[in-house]
């Protein structure tokens, strides 16, 4: 089974603390207790998985921030990185 | 109480180190400034590519910078070696540092003549200085003698887990016994600004904080902006994201980390060393020279840094203190590496590693040598320009 770290109670994605597979159950050590959920993808150690659905544009938190937003509709389990957030910080055009 | 052995200084903190700074106030200097140290055991050249052709606040960045250098407190003394027709002019470096009570001595090579003539003047100048260094010993120091400089380079997911929440355990300790702190990589803080905004002192530093990391996201975004350059574009580093870190806040958010909880208790420019004890923001950029060189002209006797991907570097004659937290790093990277951080993510307590870093700091601080410096890695002076 694979590991990952919810740093803050306000976050909505975790951090992997082993690689996952695919498909792999995923034990998330939270404040309250641990969570289970699937990983959906390939997910690296150090990368974060996210803990619940969001639509499009809602904010990713980790460490309790704001650190991007959903590009896309993203679901629990899924891989969160690059490929579908955005952050308009330090770039022109900012929200 | 916690201590460390330094050597005295006539005015200001201690010194971690005790060697002799070959400084050029113009680059043309350089060679002959380094052939001066080459000959000289304990002796340092600052070789660097401005001092001249430079105008307004270029050229003040390259002036504070390099006077912040000469009177830094791990050099017994400085010899400045200057060109003759440069902008930033030898004498004004040398009488700055004199001024702030440490030995120098100066020498122009247009006025000795030739580069030999240089050379030989600076050679019998910086062997007096050696000379008389060694026969300072070391004393004991409380750790609220101590300046640290705060820094993170090569960062992935496990730097804001485990190597940076343990720094800031080491930065807490230090400021609570009254020591001082840095840190810095205002490009690197966006996203983080009301958070530390929050913990400064009053109400002008957290504007002057606000103001600090405003001014940089707007540098970025205007530089960020053409269309030719979007494949230039991204404000972390291909390393950073395929270590799990997304963006630019994310990590702001776990570089934080180093600084700690406390108050912060001002904002410091470059070349300015803090007036006080407690927590203090350099204004100056993330990259890892640049931000290097800003904590020493800053003051800071040694500087800890914290890596997830591994980096080498190292700043002459003030140690650069490696922590990763994460342990593959570690087992790879070992003889760049001085200390793991990575218990934290395996659930040993942060205080646990946190007391061990901070004699490991105090330990390099007495004189034991950081791996970087075991190693002769000295790429990180690097003055900063605009």
């Amino acid at each position: 089974m694979a590991k990952a770290l919810k740093i803050n109670p306000r976050d909505n994605v975790a951090v992997l603390l082993t690689d996952a597979k695919a498909g792999e159950a995923v034990e998330v050590i939270t404040d309250s207790g641990v969570l289970h959920l699937d990983a959906r993808g390939d997910i690296a150690f150090g990368h974060k998985i996210a803990l619940g659905n969001l639509t499009a544009h809602q904010p990713i938190i980790k460490y309790g921030e704001e650190i991007a937003k959903a590009q896309t509709a993203i679901e629990a389990g899924d891989w969160i990185h690059l490929h579908n957030v955005y952050c308009l910080r330090g770039h022109e055009n900012q929200e | 109480m916690k201590t460390f052995q330094g050597y005295r200084r006539s005015q200001g903190l201690p010194g971690a180190r005790n060697a002799v700074a070959v400084i050029p106030s113009v680059f043309c200097a350089n060679t002959v400034a380094r052939r001066i140290a080459e000959h000289v055991a304990g002796a340092i050249a600052f070789c660097h590519p401005v001092g001249c052709s430079q105008v307004g606040q270029d050229l003040e960045l390259t002036a504070r910078g390099l006077k912040g250098l000469g009177k830094h407190p791990n050099f017994y003394g400085a010899v400045v070696v200057g060109l003759g027709c440069e902008r930033f002019r030898a004498r004004e470096l040398a009488e700055s540092i004199a001024a702030a009570g440490k030995p120098v001595e100066m020498l122009v090579i247009q006025e000795e003549g030739d580069t030999l003539r240089a050379i030989e003047k600076g050679i019998t100048f910086a062997s007096r200085l050696a000379e008389e260094a060694s026969r300072q010993t070391r004393e004991t120091f409380p750790l609220s003698e101590l300046c640290l400089g705060l820094k993170c380079g090569g960062t992935d997911a496990t730097s804001g887990l485990a190597a940076n929440p343990t720094l800031g355990w080491v930065t807490d300790r230090i400021c609570e016994t009254g020591g001082r702190a840095i840190f810095t990589e205002v490009t690197e803080l966006i996203g983080a600004e009301q958070i530390l905004a929050g913990r400064a002192v009053n109400p002008r530093v957290a504007g002057e904080i606000v103001t600090t990391i405003d001014n940089m996201e707007k540098r970025l975004s205007r530089a960020t902006a053409g269309a030719d350059v979007q494949h230039h574009s991204a404000l972390i580093s291909p390393g950073n994201e395929e270590g799990g870190v997304t963006s630019v806040v994310e990590k702001a958010l776990g570089g934080i980390y180093k600084a700690g909880t406390g108050p912060v208790s001002g904002v410091v420019g470059y070349g300015e060393y803090p007036s006080g004890p407690g927590l203090y923001l350099l204004d100056c950029v993330g990259h890892d020279g640049e931000a290097v060189t800003g904590l020493v002209v800053s003051g800071c006797q040694a500087v800890v840094f914290t890596t997830g991907r591994g980096t080498p570097t190292g700043f002459p004659g003030v140690p650069v203190i490696k922590i990763t937290g994460n342990r593959t790093t570690y087992e790879r990277m070992k003889f760049n590496l001085d200390f793991n951080a990575g218990g934290i993510v395996e659930g040993t307590p942060i205080a646990e590693v946190g007391a061990e870093l901070l004699e490991k700091v105090l330990r390099i601080g007495s004189g034991e040598p950081s791996r970087a410096e075991l190693l002769g890695h000295d790429e990180l002076f690097c003055i900063t320009r605009i």
